[in-house]
């Protein structure tokens, strides 16, 4: 039964070297698989392109795309608008529904990336294999954009925006706490510098006390995580600042439930928001445009794969609006939003994209 | 399996025979498959009946580039991620931390290629290196504590959850490293089509990253069929008790088994982060219900004692198979779920039932 060590080493080396044989030693055509690319489309019908909307995961921001992309479809007789929410927050499987997507015939693309630091790869693979792609809801970090354009709210503008009503409702002065979604996500990172930048900016009058993480996974994670902190330090908080949907809804919820005097500044326009910002709990939120992004992205996506328009600077990247919601517009500010979609859509014709 | 002793072969590993066991091995031509190979078998046939049963329901299921070339390379992840949890079933341990420790192997990586400048395959030595250390160090816990598996991997996956953010938190701005060494692309994108031999060239739907599984099956298929400390380790998982009176070093194979699933953790980590584009925190995030679902359903058994390398392929692919055709014919987040669900209780209830099996045909045959 004993067997040589030797022999043992040799098989080891043999398998090894093979693999390197494999990689280094055959000579290698580059990217003639996969990755290989397909001349531009050529111009199509827009009965012919088939957007697909890709979210990150099921998430209730995302809600507007599903109802915004059945509209766009029957306004800009386009061939078909799906909406898939099944990638489950996993950037591998985001890319194999992605690819599923691509063989069952949609040819134009509107993501949001779950791992802002990997989704430029995919937009390149799309690309290369000649699609349309958008990334809607939020943009790669780093800079560098593979997708044709971002459509997206500027999230550390958002953040700052948020903090800056927050100060202003605790009268410029006292202790913040910022309540967020997961740590290791680059947009959090920019959401976390977006607060800071506002308190920074009060010269030491504000003071960010803590800032809890992780809490955006579900609506009891962020009930608990709200719940412990209010006991834990409730006396000395003056300002909470929520900039994920979770903690928003949540922290809404206990201040409203606790008679507490801390000013809340939420984000998004959930209705239980709302109606803390009627009741006065909620002191203001940050609403975004999710339906402006599905509506205009859809259409630019249906522009460029029919071939009718062409990005003028490829990877730009345009801000889809926040809008900060208070007691004193908050029966308006959807007006609001309404008007920026309008612009948003005038700025995609005129400037984002060509269209000859 | 468990009432056999089965052929030793790359694939199918079975109980071992100590030196003083003298009975004879059934010889492959004895007419009847083992439990094992007929297993495979059924998951091979049950596989090809869903490609075809999909392929019929929708032709893009063969598109070589968009569902077979994506379809592969998460088998061949997901192979790599099985292959690190058969380690510690080996033995018959488990190791919760599969995933932690690919996010700990490929935070290395990370740090070799953005702050060390390290070339690609330096970077992942340098990873697996350190997946190995971790497995290395959670083995000699259980060992030096005589703790439960189980309790040490689950106290050692929180303990790299917050070691593992914390680092990424103080040397990231964006929680990634996002850094690529030179051919990190070319290993995510190309396929064996750009590997010739002369004019020959291989398969577009083939990613070059199976190529890694291949090896890693390889090397530890020849591991536990064929050197000592591969039939010590599954000594160890029959019977540890058994195996120290013995003489085999039962602490030095457990801390063995588990640097070894530390490593492949690492490997996995590293082909999940090339074939993603960066390396994150949240690698491994989902390895661990995966790690158990491929080797469980190709025949490795939870209590230990009997690995199947090939099994571990062919359960893995059976997984991904399923969730690849749903997603192809647009299978909702909720059905999806429902059917994985159901794969994943019937590859529990597989091991069950061939343990009741195999105890009955003892008795039936002792």
């Amino acid at each position: 039964m004993k067997r040589s060590p030797v022999r043992n080493a040799l098989f080891c080396a043999a398998v090894s070297l093979s693999l390197a044989a494999a990689l280094t030693g055959c000579s290698t055509k580059g990217g003639t698989g996969a990755a290989s690319d397909k001349e531009a489309a050529d111009k199509i019908p827009l009965s012919a392109v088939k957007v697909a909307l890709v979210p990150g995961g099921a998430h209730p921001y995302f809600q507007l795309w599903k109802t915004t992309g059945a509209k766009a479809k029957a306004d800009f007789g386009l061939g078909d608008v799906t909406y898939d929410e099944t990638a489950e927050w996993n950037q591998a499987k985001q890319n194999s529904l992605l690819t599923s997507l691509a063989a069952r015939g949609h040819n134009a693309f509107g993501v949001f990336g779950v791992s802002p630091t990997d989704v430029n790869s995919t937009f390149a693979d799309l690309k290369s294999k000649g699609f349309a792609v958008a990334s809607l809801g939020s943009c790669p970090a780093g800079g560098t954009l593979k997708a044709d354009f971002c459509l997206s709210t500027d999230v550390e503008q958002a953040a700052y925006k948020a903090t800056q009503a927050d100060i202003q409702a605790m009268g410029g002065r006292g202790n913040l706490v910022h309540l967020t979604g997961n740590n290791v996500d680059s947009n959090t990172q920019r959401r976390m510098a977006g607060v800071k930048k506002a308190v920074a900016e009060t010269n030491g009058q504000v003071t960010l006390l803590t800032t809890v993480t992780d809490i955006d996974t579900d609506l009891q994670t962020a009930q608990k995580a709200v719940s412990d902190l209010l006991t834990a330090h409730g006396s000395q908080i003056n300002g909470l600042v929520a900039t994920a949907y979770n903690p928003a809804v949540a922290a809404a919820a206990a201040i409203k439930q606790g008679n507490l005097p801390i000013k809340v500044v939420a984000i998004d326009d959930d209705p239980k928001i709302l109606a803390g910002i009627s009741d006065g709990s909620v002191f203001a939120t940050v609403a975004q445009n999710p339906a402006g992004q599905a509506y205009v992205g859809s259409w630019a996506l249906s522009r460029l794969q029919s071939g009718q328009c062409t990005v003028r600077a490829p990877g730009a990247v345009v801000d889809s609006g926040s809008f900060v919601v208070t007691r004193d517009n908050v029966g308006t500010y959807d007006v609001e939003r309404q008007t920026k979609t309008d612009r948003l859509m005038n700025d995609f014709k005129t400037s984002v994209l060509s269209c000859p | 399996m468990t009432g056999h002793t089965p052929a030793p072969d790359d694939a199918d590993v079975g109980r071992p025979r100590t030196a003083t066991d003298s009975a004879p091995a059934v010889p492959r031509w004895a007419g009847r498959w083992s439990a094992g190979t007929a297993q495979r078998l059924g998951l091979v046939l049950v596989g090809a009946a869903l490609v075809v049963l999909f392929g019929s329901a929708r032709a893009s299921f063969y598109d070589q580039q968009l569902t077979v070339f994506p379809l592969l390379r998460d088998i061949a992840v997901f192979t790599v991620v099985g292959l690190s949890q058969l380690a510690t079933m080996s033995i018959g341990h488990m190791n919760l931390a599969v995933g932690r420790m690919a996010a700990f192997s490929a935070m290395f990586m990370g740090i070799a290629y953005q702050q060390w400048h390290l070339p690609l395959y330096a970077g992942l030595a340098v990873g697996l290196l350190a997946g190995a250390a971790i497995g290395a160090l959670t083995g000699w816990i259980i060992s030096a504590t005589g703790v439960n598996s189980f309790v040490v991997t689950l106290a050692m996956d929180f303990a790299l959850l917050g070691l593992v953010s914390l680092t990424y938190s103080q040397l990231t701005t964006v929680a990634a490293f996002t850094a690529k060494p030179a051919g990190m692309d070319e290993l995510r994108g190309y396929s064996m089509a750009d590997v010739c031999v002369g004019n020959v060239c291989g398969s577009p739907a083939i990613p070059q990253i199976l190529l890694f599984t291949i090896v890693a099956m390889l090397l530890v298929g020849y591991l536990y069929s064929r050197t000592r400390t591969g039939r010590e380790l599954l000594l160890v998982g029959s019977n540890s008790t058994a195996a120290r009176l013995s003489g085999v070093p039962v602490t030095r194979r457990v801390i063995g088994a588990h640097a070894l699933s530390g490593m492949l953790a690492g490997l996995a980590g590293f082909m999940l982060a090339v074939t993603s584009g960066s390396f994150t925190a949240g690698i491994g995030s989902e390895f661990m219900i995966p790690s158990f679902l491929g080797p469980v359903l190709g025949g490795t058994l939870l209590t230990g004692g009997a690995v199947s390398v090939v099994g571990t392929l062919l359960g893995t692919s059976l997984v991904q198979v399923i969730r690849q055709g749903l997603t192809t014919l647009g299978t909702g987040l909720e059905n999806l779920n429902i059917y994985l669900g159901v794969i994943l209780l019937l590859a529990l209830s597989t091991d069950r039932i061939r343990s009741v099996v195999s105890a009955r045909r003892a008795v039936a045959h002792p």
